[in-house]
């Protein structure tokens, strides 16, 4: 089976036009047409499976939105190639446009000063969807994220969370294979996040809908996407499953030990410490072989070992780490 | 198709929405018909006909003018499309199955039939008791003004959008909003019927696109211009649509492909 999304060597420049500072400048600037080149995405290549959900994570500017943009038809690629469900986004808009659900977390697509479920009537319309399949649709999804006791008030009326969850339902109305979101939770407090992330795991899982969503929030992708896409300065650095980005970083492990008396200063050939409170020890476990048992087999028990405690690496430590060490070797490199 | 009907009255109901407006609405239409009155009650004052047109011609052109030019807003239509393609948010509808243009001429027209029937109709009723207002030349005549008033509304959206999509290379909504304002009331006839209009002027502004959105209808209302007078310029007309038409696709076309190709 052919994948649902390829892309191949994708890359988007985006000319923009050069400005010159001070009073002179603006004058100049309105004479010349001189351009400068911005690379928002660099030669980004990967596939995507039907029922996958993939997160694409990067700091602001390091061209996530660029790539969505080319997913959905609305920006061409500068070069490369890119297919959606086998074809071409840009040159078949319309027909990719029905097959896809895309939700920006900035950019409402309801109708400002209608109730919402006016907006879903007119996307029925939109979309051609039968009357049975919709009406379905949104008692089901209603159900889910609770859209009930507002689908009568006009958009404008809403709170961001609300509106955020209306988004996400119309853009599944028309069945969707796969539904693009451009950071759904910014700014949803963290109840209307959780209930936006429980339900694209669950649309992802039970209707089999790919699901490709750009975040800051690295919870959304720890819940929702068992893949991770991750650029940076419009470049691919990552693509794999969490799990392996983790192992892959070594994932220092940190360790607490508390004793009930102060056994003294107390190094370890198993791990490094790095503070030590008296009473309380911390260390970091940066070998993946060494185990709890090691640690606590070279402590002994004769000292007055009162607690232990292993914190596993979050992913925001994961990810942090893993940007740092970039920047470390792109300086030591240049 | 079905999802532009959808559109045109969505239009419609989304008006219901701000009911103040509409009584805002009749105020301010009372007052701009008043005025134009007025002008034409003092320019006539002591005097029954000028260059064959009487007072109760020129009191029914002023009416005619609201009739037609008072329920389509080319400020709405120049906004809508010019914030769209500024801000970017026209990508939104670059998302869905949908043509743009066709929608925003959708939702206008259900927009310009809430306003035609809540505030247009009403005034031009308590304006017409007030001063009288003639009926239509003829049979023939009436029924044409129906067909040029179609015309008027579809030229008048054409050039608002037009204006809307040049903001996207020019400058703000704004000042092209302005400028389509002083066009409109010199160009279109609604302050000052052509045949006030001094020669070469007067047959310059009648063949330019604007004259049919005041001057054609209300003209032919009044019986200024005879049955094959009147299919000549319904035909010159929708020559004008096809044209303006076909311009709006092409800037259309440019500024939603510079979009993609350049990023909103």
């Amino acid at each position: 089976m052919t994948a649902l999304i390829e892309a191949r060597g994708v890359s988007k420049r985006f000319r923009q036009h050069k400005r010159f500072p001070g009073l002179l400048g603006a004058f100049k600037t309105l004479v010349t047409a001189e351009y400068t080149e911005v690379a928002a995405v660099s030669d980004v290549s990967f596939d995507i499976q039907a029922g996958e959900a993939v997160g694409y994570l990067g700091p602001n500017g390091a061209g996530k939105s660029t790539m969505i943009k080319m997913m959905t038809g609305i920006l061409v690629p500068s070069a490369g190639s890119l297919t959606v469900l086998g074809r071409t986004p840009h040159e078949q808009r319309m027909a990719n446009a029905r097959q896809i659900g895309v939700v920006f977390g900035q950019r409402s697509q309801l109708w400002w000063d209608l109730p919402v479920i006016d907006s879903f009537a007119l996307h029925q319309r939109i979309y051609d969807i039968p009357q049975a399949r919709y009406a379905e649709n949104l008692e089901r999804f209603s159900a889910l994220l609770d859209l009930t006791p507002f689908l009568d008030r006009a958009v404008r009326q809403l709170s961001l969370g609300q509106r955020m969850r209306a988004e996400i339902v119309m853009s599944l109305l028309h069945d969707p294979k796969i539904l693009f979101l451009d950071e759904p939770t910014i700014g949803l407090d963290v109840v209307a996040k959780d209930a936006v992330r429980r339900f694209l795991a669950e649309i992802n899982r039970e209707r089999g809908v790919t699901i490709i969503l750009t975040t800051h929030d690295l919870q959304d992708i720890e819940t929702i996407c068992p893949r991770l896409i991750m650029v940076d300065h419009s470049k691919l650095i990552f693509d794999g499953e969490l799990g392996r980005l983790r192992a892959a970083l070594g994932s220092s492990r940190r360790l607490t030990l508390e004793f009930a008396t102060d056994p003294g200063p107390l190094p370890l050939a198993t791990a490094t410490l790095t503070s030590d409170e008296g009473l309380i020890k911390h260390y970091l476990l940066e070998r993946e072989d060494v185990s709890l048992v090691h640690v606590l087999s070279e402590v002994g028990s004769t000292r007055d070992l009162k607690d232990v405690a292993l914190h596993e690496p979050n992913i925001e430590e994961v990810i942090r780490t893993f940007y740092q060490g970039r920047n470390i070797a792109a300086t030591a490199t240049s | 198709m079905s999802a532009y009907v959808a559109f045109a009255r969505s239009g419609f109901l989304t008006s219901f929405a701000y009911r103040n407006e509409v009584w805002a609405n009749i105020f301010g239409k009372l007052v701009q018909v008043f005025a134009r009155v007025a002008i034409w009650l003092a320019v006539y004052a002591g005097v029954t006909a000028v260059d064959g047109i009487s007072i109760s011609d020129m009191i029914t052109y002023a009416l005619l003018g609201g009739v037609v030019m008072g329920a389509t807003r080319y400020d709405r239509i120049v906004r809508h499309v010019g914030n769209a393609l500024k801000t970017g948010d026209v990508a939104v509808w670059l998302l869905k199955p949908v043509h743009y243009p066709l929608y925003l001429l959708a939702i206008e027209a259900g927009a310009s039939a809430y306003t035609f029937l809540l505030a247009v109709v009403p005034t031009i009723i308590i304006v017409a008791l007030l001063y009288g207002m003639q009926p239509p030349a003829s049979a023939f005549h009436g029924l044409m003004f129906v067909g040029f008033c179609a015309l008027s509304f579809l030229i008048h959206f054409l050039c608002a959008a037009i204006f809307g999509v040049l903001a996207f290379w020019l400058m703000t909504v704004f000042s092209l909003e302005w400028l389509l304002q002083s066009l409109i009331s010199l160009l279109s006839g609604l302050l000052i019927p052509f045949w006030f209009f001094p020669e070469p002027f007067g047959t310059m502004a009648s063949h330019q696109p604007l004259a049919w959105l005041v001057y054609y209808p209300s003209a032919v209302w009044l019986g200024r211009l005879d049955t094959i007078q009147t299919l000549l310029y319904f035909g010159f007309g929708l020559a004008w649509l096809g044209l303006l038409a076909a311009l709006l696709a092409l800037l259309w076309h440019r500024a939603s492909s510079r979009i993609t190709v350049q990023g909103g």
